[in-house]
């Protein structure tokens, strides 16, 4: 009777682990070896006062899963860029000289891992997800490169901050591999609402109408 | 009937405004100073010196504005000021490079911020 039972409390702590996929769980492990959440948020909220960001390392991986690509995700883990040209929040790494700013060393993400490990965690980085962001909101149309354009460099001077290939802005994420990087839905929920992501942002909210975000995230997908 | 309600009701009007007092506060408490507003969204462009040499001013046809010369700064009113952070440069006839910040901040700050702009400048508003 003893034994029976002690097989049965074996088969019941076994039922989780065979619940869940075996990729999350070791992509969560090496997460955790690899002290990510050191410098990223691996649970929500983001922050959400100025003197938060300030403390802010690396960006919010709580929705990863929302926010990217799983092939690029898998590509970065083993070969970090730098995708922030001026840091992961630019006011920590202004050098000033005189009354000039200029961007100070911007550092790589440290971890670096195999093809193995990177996928297992790219396959875990996928299952964060903001459960409130509308799958299907980018409709994907006609690219109206003219059109984009117009909106983005004329009109709002995008490239004022980001950098689109040609020389743009340093103090947020370069659009330079936009389309690899990014989910298209997040990117038409980030543009429409960047404040939902975080509350903090430093990237103006437009009131753009539907056709407008539809063209802009038809644009960057090509980026 | 009339009797009890009548204290009933003005029980209530005083929780509600007691709580309006409470979440007042509570927005308050998390309420940026201007200066730490003017750091996160202004110096990127206008730089912390303010003078108009922040990362992005390289990259822009247009230089941004400095912040610190009274002469320019005081040739502009405070409702001017207010509607370019607002709504954006398009909005007082200047470069699109100036976004409209009025969907990151509310009003109050923005005025909080047209102040902290006349400190920079030592300066007051075109009346």
């Amino acid at each position: 009777m003893r034994k029976l039972s002690r097989i049965m409390a074996f088969m019941i702590a076994l039922v989780p682990a065979l619940g869940a996929p075996v990729a999350f769980a070791d992509g969560k492990s090496l997460v955790a070896a690899n002290k990510c959440g050191d410098c990223h948020k691996m649970a929500g909220p983001s922050a959400a006062t100025i003197a938060e960001v300030l403390k802010r390392k690396a960006p919010d991986l709580f929705y990863a899963g929302s926010k990217f690509n799983k092939e690029w995700l898998v590509g970065y883990l083993q070969k970090p860029t730098v995708v922030r040209p001026g840091g992961v929040v630019y006011l920590n790494n202004i050098k000033t000289a005189g009354d000039t700013d200029t961007v100070g060393s911007v550092d790589k993400c440290a971890s670096k891992l195999s093809a193995g490990d990177a996928a297992q965690v790219a396959d875990y980085l996928m299952t964060l997800k903001d459960a409130s962001m509308k799958a299907g909101a980018f409709k994907k149309g006609e690219i109206k490169s003219a059109q984009a354009r117009r909106v983005l460099f004329k009109e709002q001077a995008c490239d004022a901050c980001h950098d689109f290939g040609k020389g743009g802005g340093l103090s947020c994420p370069t659009m330079v591999g936009a389309g690899a990087r990014l989910n298209p839905d997040w990117m038409y929920s980030f543009i429409k609402d960047p404040v939902h992501w975080d509350p903090k942002v430093w990237m103006a909210k437009r009131d753009f109408d539907e056709a407008t975000l539809q063209l802009i995230v038809n644009f960057l997908v090509t980026q | 009937m009339r009797k009890i309600m009548k204290p009933l009701a003005a029980s209530a009007t005083a929780m509600t405004l007691a709580l309006g007092t409470l979440l007042l506060s509570a927005t308050d408490a998390r309420a940026e100073s201007a200066a730490d507003n003017y750091k996160l969204y202004c110096v990127q462009c206008h730089g912390s010196a303010g003078t108009g040499k922040g990362i992005n001013a390289p990259f822009l046809s247009v230089a941004p504005r400095n912040h610190t010369n009274a002469k320019d700064m005081g040739e502009l009113s405070d409702d001017n000021v207010f509607k370019a952070i607002k709504e954006g440069g398009v909005a007082v006839g200047k470069s699109t490079q100036m976004p409209p910040f009025g969907g990151l901040l509310n009003d109050a700050a923005i005025k909080d911020l047209v102040k902290h702009l006349r400190g920079m400048c030592k300066c007051e508003g075109k009346k």
